[in-house]
């Protein structure tokens, strides 16, 4: 007998009934999002310790390019980026920025559009596709990532997508961080130490 | 009315310290209850039960129901031990109709002695003065089974004089564990030591706790290091019987 | 995998007699501790949480082969192969041959209890195949050669001093500051390459849903990620309990996993992965494949353990265990340590060898009051005492000392004799009213005091009272 039939013919019993199936997820306790403040909400949460991610706001994704420069200068890195060739951000203008397709293992910063934000824990929503590659998001020392304001929901449930998933559905919140030597948090692990939001406000 | 109980007086109360026993009937009785001592009582079978002899767990369960399901209300000076009779007796005849329809009325008529008295008698002591500064440990069972923990303070607050040292970790296991303490005493001794100096930090005159087995846990620990720290069940200062010798000093 | 290499009284001892140890277990678990206060104080109603939680395991355990099947047909559906294995042996055999027909020399592994559970870093090591620990804390235990010490934080037992020792001699460019944040810095540096650079990246997962075929993994270094995109081959493996029904299930839990875990809302990477990489993807491995591992589960939920597979991982038992925050994990021996552990180890390695881990518990209840999803923990470690019990594995003293109590207990008449006469002569050992040294009792005379009992017992006094 194959170990699949050996552990299946022990589990043997009714199939789920899918009403009891989602009978456990009326009214989920969840964390409490006033819904007509949506950004402040993120926002709040996006400042927590543990979330650690800094923000900037534009009003036209026009304005993207001079929103990375200001970060980055700030930062002290150089205006040398690592962009998805994704359309919406194919069409800003990055002329004075040293654009990368692939980031490389010492790249300092990459740009990333999420899906999603979610208030209840600061989080921002991605999936990967031909226009959206995942590695740059997490190798990189700065996280630069545009969310439009609209696209904030409350609570996790609206993260996910209905239907065929892509390859990976991830959701960010905050800096890549560890507690591993004594419980004290340090930044930067292996990933971004730094996570910046820039949000999108046109209507 | 008058409420007739049954004192089940535990075994470690029995032989170790009466007065627990006393003062709990001394209690009951100011608060118009009329105690009955129950002949058929040793043990509750604790020891057998957290150590795996269901047999005997078993054996001794039965006898314990059989002498305490005359009375309409038992009360324990113990929440692990009220909590055996409470909450494990019905487990022990899952495949015993007969005995755990008996074991289940003795359950829902068992209580730990405070919150009987506070609870059921909404009773309050009167007329009682200990001049001290107290802490209060919160013993397992009673805490996690019963849900003993506004009682005690409820009733100790009508002492007059007693004033009041927060205890760091109250809810955390003092080391004890029945057997436990036996059979791995130097983890007990590392448990106990941390909270006899969580007890000494408290600057508290008295330890007060619900649990026998714990307070001497706690008492033998403070007293091997020097502690000043005295101890008492708080049945003892609920029933003006606080001015008697602390555990472990002489009558 | 085991580490039963002396007693668990000695593994004990030897803990308790290491101060270095105390001072480091104390720092994280106790940090741990405070932080899930703050995020359940703070969380709506984390009571009914906890019911909804265990609810959904519940219901899927109920009807775990159902699901299992519906993930399986889904994860084929996004092009990963499923395999199955029994047993610990055949999980490592399927993950290596996976390794092996892809030629690979180096796998970066992200932190899974399950591949500890079964074996895998021994495995791949017989296999000759290279291994980089992509966890900071998992990366500090393969450059010490130790065993984790804890679910969350393997290297939990030790401090920053003995971290620095290591990496300056392992690193290539080691920090040169003392902080911990150089070495955190040190390490980032010297796993980027080999991460980057490994053929396989194999993770555990924290919930496999069944509606999608998804699995997840959850980190707060980012770790998981940088092991599992880059490779050409991600291999997943994963317990048969870790089953969600769908998205909403596990958003469900993933609220309780990393609040109870680290008092963190969620951990800051929560990735789904359904199959491998799509045509036109810009990263992401060729294959995918997903090892279901029973090893003894099944057997869990037909023998009265299946409450425990509930369990999702967090941890927080042990956390608040004051035996763990005593002796630290490795004492346990097993892969699990804590209360958690004391309840797995025996299905892992056997009652016989762990059945000591059952009684080391003093049955406070802490533990299960934290657990997330209501594990009734003591209950559980009660029912390895009475099975140990049964089949005569505990000592002939402890059987023989409570059978005579027992006997005795039964007969009232004689039970009031014996105790009678037992505080008379107690009252021979002690001066004062305390007892410094007790026959038969010297593990408790060793460390504290005894009181000396009344020299009356309750029932003797009472009777005499009544008779005036």
């Amino acid at each position: 007998m194959s170990a699949r039939d050996a552990i299946l013919s022990r589990l043997k019993g009714a199939a789920p009934d899918k009403a009891e199936a989602d009978a456990l997820l009326v009214a989920p306790e969840r964390p409490m999002v006033d819904e007509d403040a949506l950004e402040a909400e993120f926002l709040a949460r996006l400042a927590l310790p543990s979330v650690s991610a800094s923000h900037d706001a534009i009003d036209t994704i026009a304005d993207l390019p001079a929103a990375v420069a200001r970060y980055l200068d700030a930062q002290g890195e150089a205006r040398s980026l690592c962009l998805p060739p994704d359309p919406r951000l194919m069409a800003c203008d990055w002329r004075g920025f040293t654009l990368h397709d692939v980031a490389a293992p010492d790249e300092a910063a990459a740009l990333a559009i999420a899906r999603r934000g979610i208030a209840e824990s600061g989080s921002l929503v991605f999936e990967t596709s031909p226009q959206a590659p995942m590695l740059p998001n997490f190798l990189t020392l700065h996280h630069i990532v545009l969310l439009a304001v609209r696209d904030i929901a409350a609570h996790l449930e609206a993260a996910p997508l209905v239907g065929a998933q892509p390859r990976a559905h991830y959701w960010i919140t905050g800096v890549s961080g560890t507690t591993d030597i004594e419980g004290s948090y340090v930044r930067g692990a292996h990933g971004p130490r730094f996570l910046h939001v820039i949000l999108l406000r046109e209507q | 009315m008058t409420r007739k109980v049954a004192l089940f007086v535990t075994c470690l109360v029995d032989l170790m310290r009466p007065r627990i026993g006393f003062a709990a009937i001394r209690a009951l009785e100011a608060a118009g209850c009329e105690v009955v001592v129950p002949e058929g009582q040793t043990c509750c079978g604790q020891p057998a039960l957290n150590s795996g002899d269901r047999d005997h767990a078993v054996a001794l369960a039965k006898q314990t129901i059989a002498a305490l399901e005359p009375y309409e209300a038992v009360v324990v000076p113990s929440g692990s031990c009220a909590g055996t009779i409470r909450c494990h007796y019905s487990e022990l005849f899952e495949h015993d109709a007969a005995w755990r329809a008996r074991a289940q009325a003795v359950a829902g008529n068992t209580f730990e002695i405070m919150a009987y008295l506070d609870e059921v008698c909404g009773w309050k002591p009167e007329g009682v003065t200990v001049d001290a500064r107290a802490t209060y440990h919160d013993s397992c069972s009673g805490l996690r089974e019963l849900g003993i923990k506004a009682q005690p303070r409820r009733l100790l607050k009508s002492v007059e004089g007693l004033r009041f040292a927060p205890l760091a970790g109250e809810e955390t296991c003092c080391g004890f564990g029945g057997t436990f303490c036996v059979k791995y005493p130097a983890i007990s001794n590392a448990i106990v030591g941390e909270k006899a100096d969580a007890i000494d930090a408290t600057g508290a005159d008295l330890l007060l706790a619900g649990d026998l087995g714990c307070l001497m846990n706690m008492a033998g620990k403070l007293n091997r290091k020097g502690s000043k720290v005295r101890a008492f069940h708080a049945i003892e200062l609920i029933a003006g019987m606080g001015d008697g010798p602390a555990i472990g000093e002489e009558a | 995998m085991s580490g039963f290499t002396a007693s668990f009284k000695d593994r004990a001892d030897a803990a308790l007699a290491d101060p270095i140890l105390k001072v480091a277990v104390e720092r994280t678990a106790g940090t741990a501790q405070a932080k899930r206060a703050v995020a359940v104080e703070a969380f709506p109603d984390f009571e009914a949480a906890r019911d909804r939680a265990a609810a959904i395991k519940d219901h899927v355990i109920a009807h775990l082969g159902a699901y299992l099947e519906e993930f399986e047909a889904n994860a084929i559906a996004a092009g990963a192969r499923v395999h199955w294995a029994s047993t610990t042996d055949e999980a490592c055999r399927i993950v290596i041959d996976i390794c092996k027909a892809a030629g690979a020399k180096s796998v970066a592994r992200s932190k899974s209890m399950l591949g500890e559970e079964i074996g895998l870093p021994h495995a791949l090591a017989e296999a000759g195949i290279g291994r980089v620990e992509t966890d900071l804390a998992e990366h500090i235990i393969q450059l010490a050669d130790e065993r984790p010490s804890h679910i969350i934080w393997p290297a939990m037992h030790k401090t920053r001093e003995q971290v620095s020792a290591l990496f300056k001699a392992k690193h290539r460019s080691p920090h040169q500051e003392e902080t911990i944040a150089a070495m955190a810095e040190s390490a980032r540096r010297e796993l980027r390459t080999q991460m980057l650079g490994a053929d396989v990246g194999i993770s555990g997962a924290n919930f496999l849903i069944a509606d999608t075929g998804a699995i997840c993994t959850v980190t707060n270094e980012g770790n998981a990620e940088l092991s599992l995109v880059p490779p050409r081959v991600h291999i997943v493996t994963a317990g048969i309990e870790k089953i969600v029904p769908s998205m909403p299930h596990a958003i469900h839990m993933l609220r309780m996993l990393a609040r109870s875990a680290t008092g963190a809302a969620l951990t800051q990477y929560t990735t789904f992965y359904t199959g491998p990489k799509r045509v036109g993807d810009r990263d992401g491995p060729e294959a995918m494949h997903i090892v279901l591992v029973d090893n003894g589960r099944t057997k869990m939920r037909e023998e009265g353990l299946a409450e425990m597979l509930r369990c999702i991982r967090c941890g927080a038992c042990m956390n608040h265990c004051v035996v763990f925050r005593q002796i630290g994990g490795h004492a346990y021996g097993g892969t699990y340590p804590g209360p958690m552990g004391a309840v797995l180890t025996p299905v892992f390695d056997g009652l016989k060898e762990s059945r000591e881990l059952a009684s080391a518990c003093t049955l406070n209840g802490k533990c299960q009051e934290v657990c997330p999803v209501r594990i009734p923990l003591p209950t559980l470690l009660k029912g390895w005492r009475e099975k140990s019990w049964r089949e005569g594995l505990e000592p002939r003293s402890m059987r023989w000392g409570l059978g005579v109590w027992a006997w005795v207990a039964r007969r009232p008449a004689l039970y009031r004799f014996g105790t009678g006469v037992a505080v008379r002569a107690m009252q021979m050992l002690g001066k004062t009213g305390w007892i410094n040294r007790l026959p038969l009792a010297g593990g408790w005379t060793q460390y504290r005091d005894m009181p000396k009992p009344a020299p009356q017992t309750f029932m003797n006094q009472y009777k005499k009272e009544r008779r005036r």
